[in-house]
C-alpha cells in the first residue's frame, strides 16, 4: 500500500516550494549561513578577526591589487587544526606592501608601498629570515576584491567573518526569545485568570523598557561584548513571541479538537504540545522571521552605537560605524557594503516569513 | 395566480476554478419561477442550491467561477453578461436576498434602523423623516415588537429571530419582486423558524412579490412552497408542484430525501438512507411498541448508571467595578437517573442549559452546586488523577465534524492517542491492530488510519470521531447535537452506526439535540429542558403523544411534518 504524506505541514511545504522568493530568500539564507559558520576557510584574510593589518594601504578601491612581503615569524604556534577554521589563525607573521625589490648579497631590499603614488622608504632584510633562503615564496600578489577598510584590513574577509555576528545574534535572539515567550505565553493562555494577569503585567513592563536602555543596564553590568547584546536582544524579544503565543493559544483553546483532547483525559502538557502547539505553528515561524530580522538590525544599531561587539571583532554594524564618514570622502563602498549585506539578509528573512504565512495560510 | 415567469434560468452551467483545474459545480439547469409564487430549491449540502442564487444575484467571485453557459432572464432581461454597475441597480431594488446567518449579516457596530435606512435612502430619493416613518413601517409589517426601540437598538441588543425579522426588512424594503431567502431558518429554533416561514407567507401574500427558497429540509418546504426544484450534486433532479413530489416523487433521490428523515409516527429498526433507496433495498423492519414495553422493564430494573441531583450551574457577568456581578443560572435545579444500556434523550431550543448539563457532567465545567453520581459515587469533587480515570468511561461525541479533529495529527495516531493515555492494549502494534477493527467498526477501510481529518467529508470525519470515543471502551457517551451539522442522508447513516454501536458494545446515551424527531427516534426517556430547567421527563413516545406542558406542545407542534401522511 502506498501511503501518501497529505499532512497540512507537508502540504505547506509543497505550498512553500512553489513561491519563488520564498525559496530563493532561504537558499541566499542557507549560503550566509554556511558563510558564516566556514567564514575562515572562504576568508583570504584567514587572521583572526581578519585583522591583519597594512596601514600603509588603507582605504584602497574594490579590486586593488598590491605586492605583499612576508616576513614569516621564528615562533610557531600550536593551534589545533578546528580552532583554525573556526577562530582564525594566530598570525604572527608580518605583512608588509611593497612596490618593488631586490637583492644584494645575500640581503633582500625592498621599498615599501606609499600613499599617493610617492616614494616609499627603501629597508633591507637578510634573506636568513626566510626558510631555505626561498623568498620567492613569500612574495606575492595580493587582490583585494573589496578593497581594504581604514587600517588597511581586507574588507571581503572583514564582511564574511561580519556575518558570524549578524546571523549568530538573529539565532541566539529567536532561540532565547522562543524559548521564554513559547513557555509564558503557553501559560497565560492555556491557564488564564490570575496566571495570566500576572505574566500580562510582567510582558508589559518588560515591553515598557526600551532595548537600548536594557543593554547599557546589562553591559554595565557584565561588561561590554556582543554576547552581552545577544542576550540582551533575546530578552527584549520575547514579550513579542509571548503574545502572539498567547493570542493564539487563547483562541485555539476554543476549539472542539482542544475540548476533545481534554474530555479523553489527555494532560495539559500533552494538550498544549501535541495538541495546540502544532497548530498555532505558522503564526510563530512568521514572528520569529521578523524577529529575526529585527535582532540583525538591533545589533547592527547597537554597534554602531560601539556598544555591540568590540573591536577587533568585524561586524557589520561597527563596519558602517567606522566606515560612515567615508561616504561624503568619496569612498562610499566601504559604508554601503555592509549596509547591503544587511539589507540582503534582512529582506531574506522578511520574504521567507512572508512566504512561509502564505503557504500555511489553510484558506488558500 | 399569473403564470408569467419573473425568472427564467435556463441551461445554467458554472464551473469553479481551483488550482487551475476546472470543477464543474452546476450542469446545465433550467428552471422559473413564476411571479407570485414560493419556489423552493432543496438539496443537500454542495449540490449547487446556494451556486444558483448567488449567480442570479450576480455575487459568484469572478476571479474564480465562470459561468460557461446559458442564461438567466429577468422579467425578460438577461441577467448574464451585465456589468457591475447594471447588476447593482438589479440587486436590492428588484432582487433582494436574506442570508442564513442572521448574527454575522447585520453589521454589529450600526444600529437596526440605519442599516434598514441606508437602503431606501439609496434606492429612492425620500426625506429623511419620511424614511424613519418608512423604517418604523417595516419593523411594524415584519412584526418587530416594539419598533421604537428596535430602530434604535444595536444588532447584539436583539434575538436571533428577530434579527431574521430585521433582515426581512431589509430586503423589501424597496419592494423586490423577487426574493431569495438562503436557508434563511436553518440556524434558528424550531418555535421560532415556524414564526418566520408565517410571516414570510404573509408578507408575500400582502406584496404579491416571488419567493425563491433555498432550504435542505423537504418536510419544511412541503409546508411553505408552491413549487419545489430538488437538486443533486449540481443538477436538477426533480421540479414540480409541492404535491405531486411528496405524494409521488419519481426520482429515487427525492424519496431518499423524504424518508431519510426519522418519521414522528413510526420507530423503523433501521433508518433507510440514500443508497439504500438507490439500491431499492429498504428495510422496513418497525419496533412496535410491545417490543418497546418489554425492553423498558428489563431496563428500568437496574440501578441507575449516572444520577444527577439538583445540579445548578450559574455563570456571573461583571457588569462593572461598583456593581454586583449578575448570576444567571444556565442549568438550574435539574434531576434525573440514566439507566444502564438507555438512550435518554435531552431536548430544547438554543440557550436552554442542554450542553452546559452535557458538559457539567463531563466534568469539563464544573457544576456550581449539586450532585452527579456515576455507579453510586459521587464525581463532582474528584482529584485531577481520578478525573482522568473517569474519563475512560464518560465520553463525548461533538457537534462539528471539523472542529474536533486535530488537523494536523494522522487519523490513525488520533485515535491511537488515547489508548496510549490510559494504557489500553499491551504494546503499539496491538493498538494498531484493535484500531483498525473499530475502524471497520464505525464503516471506514484501513488506509484511513494514514490519512489526515482534512481528506475526510463530513460524514467520514463524524465516524473519526465516534472511533476516537469509542477507543476508550467507555460506558456512558454524551452526544452534544452529535448529528446536527450532518446532511440528512448522513445523519441517517450516522444515526443508524450508532444504534449499531450501542448493540455492539452495550453504550448509555446522553443524547443532546435540538432536533425533536431525530431525538424521538432515538430516545427511550426523554427530557425537555426550557430555560435551564427540565420542563417534562418520561418515555420519548408518551411525551410525543401526551405533551402534557404547553411549551412541549409548541415545541412538538413546531416541527415541520410535511404533507406526507
Amino acid at each position: 500500500m502506498k501511503i501518501e504524506n497529505n499532512s497540512l505541514t507537508s502540504l505547506a511545504l509543497q505550498k512553500f516550494k512553489r513561491n519563488f522568493w520564498g525559496v530563493f530568500s532561504i537558499v541566499l539564507i542557507g549560503l550566509i549561513g554556511l558563510v558564516s559558520v566556514f567564514a575562515y576557510v572562504f576568508a583570504p584574510d584567514a587572521s583572526k578577526n581578519a585583522n591583519q593589518m597594512h596601514l600603509s594601504i588603507h582605504s584602497k578601491t574594490p579590486g586593488f591589487q598590491v605586492q605583499m612581503l612576508t616576513i614569516p615569524s621564528r615562533q610557531t604556534s600550536n593551534q589545533s587544526f578546528f580552532s583554525k577554521l573556526f577562530f582564525g589563525v594566530d598570525n604572527l607573521d608580518t605583512e608588509i606592501p611593497i612596490s618593488s625589490y631586490s637583492i644584494k648579497e645575500g640581503m633582500l631590499s625592498y621599498m615599501e608601498y606609499a600613499v599617493n603614488g610617492g616614494e616609499g622608504i627603501e629597508k633591507q632584510i637578510s634573506l636568513s629570515n626566510f626558510p631555505n633562503n626561498d623568498y620567492q615564496k613569500y612574495i606575492d600578489t595580493r587582490t583585494f576584491i573589496f578593497g581594504t577598510d581604514k587600517y588597511g584590513r581586507d574588507y571581503l574577509s572583514r564582511i564574511l567573518i561580519g556575518s558570524r555576528i549578524s546571523f549568530f545574534i538573529g539565532f541566539v535572539a529567536v532561540f532565547i526569545s522562543l524559548i521564554v515567550g513559547l513557555i509564558m505565553g503557553s501559560l497565560a493562555g492555556y491557564y488564564g485568570g490570575k496566571i495570566d494577569a500576572v505574566i500580562m503585567w510582567i510582558i508589559n513592563v518588560t515591553w515598557s523598557i526600551p532595548t537600548l536602555l536594557l543593554v547599557i543596564a546589562i553591559t554595565l553590568a557584565l561588561g561590554k561584548g556582543f554576547w552581552q547584546v545577544f542576550i540582551a536582544v533575546g530578552l527584549t524579544m520575547w514579550v513579542e513571541v509571548a503574545r502572539v503565543v498567547r493570542g493564539q493559544i487563547i483562541s485555539a483553546k476554543e476549539m472542539q479538537y482542544v475540548t476533545a483532547a481534554r474530555a479523553l483525559g489527555y494532560k495539559d502538557y500533552r494538550i498544549i504540545t501535541k495538541h495546540i502547539l502544532p497548530n498555532i505553528f505558522g503564526p510563530l515561524i512568521v514572528i520569529s522571521a521578523a524577529n529575526f530580522a529585527a535582532a540583525i538590525l538591533i545589533e547592527s544599531g547597537l554597534s554602531f552605537l560601539g556598544i555591540g561587539a568590540q573591536p577587533p571583532m568585524a561586524s557589520w554594524g561597527a563596519m558602517i560605524k567606522d566606515h560612515y564618514n567615508y561616504i561624503i570622502l568619496g569612498q562610499p563602498y566601504l559604508a554601503l557594503i555592509p549596509g547591503i549585506c544587511i539589507m540582503l539578509l534582512v529582506m531574506a528573512f522578511m520574504l521567507v516569513g512572508n512566504a512561509f504565512r502564505d503557504a500555511l495560510d489553510v484558506k488558500t | 395566480m399569473s403564470n408569467t415567469p419573473i425568472i427564467e434560468v435556463s441551461n445554467l452551467s458554472v464551473s469553479i476554478f481551483s488550482k487551475n483545474k476546472e470543477v464543474s459545480i452546476l450542469n446545465n439547469i433550467s428552471f422559473t419561477v413564476k411571479a407570485n409564487s414560493i419556489t423552493a430549491v432543496v438539496g443537500e449540502s454542495g449540490s449547487g442550491k446556494s451556486i444558483t442564487s448567488l449567480s442570479i444575484m450576480g455575487l459568484l467571485p469572478k476571479t474564480i467561477s465562470k459561468n460557461t453557459s446559458g442564461s438567466i432572464k429577468f422579467n425578460g432581461n438577461e441577467l448574464t453578461g451585465l456589468n457591475d454597475k447594471e447588476i447593482q441597480n438589479v440587486r436590492g431594488n428588484e432582487i433582494a436576498m436574506i442570508f442564513q446567518e442572521p448574527m454575522s449579516s447585520l453589521n454589529p457596530s450600526m444600529r437596526c434602523g440605519k442599516q434598514v435606512l441606508e437602503i431606501i435612502q439609496r434606492h429612492t430619493k425620500l426625506s429623511k423623516s419620511e424614511i424613519k416613518e418608512e423604517v418604523i413601517s417595516l419593523f411594524q409589517k415584519v412584526k418587530l415588537p416594539q419598533p421604537e426601540r428596535i430602530y434604535k437598538a444595536y444588532p447584539h441588543e436583539i434575538s436571533g429571530g428577530q434579527k431574521q425579522r430585521v433582515m426581512i426588512a431589509m430586503a423589501i424594503a424597496c419592494n423586490p419582486k423577487l426574493l431569495i431567502a438562503d436557508e434563511p431558518t436553518t440556524a434558528l429554533d424550531v418555535t421560532v423558524q415556524k414564526d418566520i416561514l408565517e410571516l414570510l407567507k404573509t408578507i408575500q401574500k400582502e406584496t404579491k412579490m416571488s419567493i425563491l427558497f433555498i432550504s435542505h429540509d423537504l418536510s419544511l418546504v412541503s409546508e411553505f412552497a408552491d413549487e419545489v426544484i430538488v437538486m443533486y450534486k449540481g443538477k436538477i433532479v426533480e421540479i414540480g408542484n409541492t404535491k405531486t413530489i411528496f405524494k409521488s416523487p419519481k426520482h429515487n433521490y427525492t424519496k431518499a430525501l423524504i424518508g431519510a428523515r426519522p418519521s414522528t409516527e413510526k420507530r423503523f429498526k433501521k433508518l433507510p438512507t440514500i443508497t439504500d433507496f438507490m439500491d431499492n433495498n429498504i428495510d422496513k423492519e418497525v419496533i412496535t411498541d410491545s417490543q418497546r414495553q418489554e425492553q423498558h422493564k428489563i431496563l428500568y430494573s437496574q440501578a441507575p448508571i449516572l444520577e444527577i441531583i439538583n445540579l445548578e450551574k450559574e455563570y456571573y457577568s461583571k457588569a462593572g467595578w461598583f456593581n454586583k456581578p449578575n448570576a444567571f443560572k444556565a442549568v438550574n435545579d435539574v434531576s434525573f437517573k440514566v439507566f444502564p444500556g438507555e438512550t435518554i434523550g435531552l431536548v430544547g431550543e438554543s440557550g436552554c442549559g442542554k450542553s452546559t448539563l452535557g458538559n457539567a457532567i463531563l466534568q469539563l465545567d464544573k457544576a456550581t452546586s449539586g450532585t452527579i453520581k456515576y455507579n453510586g459515587k459521587d464525581i463532582t469533587n474528584l482529584s485531577k488523577q481520578q478525573l482522568r480515570k473517569l474519563r475512560r468511561e464518560i465520553q463525548i461525541i461533538f457537534q462539528d465534524p471539523f472542529a474536533s479533529l486535530n488537523p494536523r495529527i494522522m487519523v490513525g495516531d488520533a485515535i491511537i492517542e488515547p489508548m496510549v493515555v490510559h494504557n489500553i492494549g499491551a504494546d503499539h502494534s496491538a493498538r494498531k491492530k484493535k484500531v483498525f477493527e473499530i475502524l471497520s467498526a464505525v464503516g471506514l477501510d484501513e488506509s484511513s488510519y494514514y490519512k489526515y481529518p482534512h481528506e475526510f467529508s463530513g460524514g467520514q470525519r463524524q465516524r473519526i470521531g465516534i472511533a476516537r470515543t469509542i477507543a476508550l471502551e467507555p460506558k456512558l457517551i454524551v452526544c452534544d447535537e452529535s448529528v446536527s451539522a450532518l446532511d440528512i442522508s448522513v445523519q441517517a447513516q450516522v444515526l443508524n452506526l450508532l444504534n449499531n454501536l450501542k448493540d455492539q458494545f452495550q453504550f448509555t446515551y446522553i443524547f443532546i439535540s435540538h432536533d425533536l424527531a431525530v431525538v424521538k427516534y432515538m430516545a427511550d426517556q426523554l427530557l425537555v429542558m426550557n430555560a435551564g430547567k427540565i420542563e417534562e421527563n418520561g418515555d420519548a413516545d408518551e411525551i410525543f403523544n401526551n405533551p402534557k406542558k404547553d411549551y412541549t406542545k409548541n415545541l412538538i407542534d413546531s416541527i415541520p411534518k410535511g404533507i406526507i401522511k
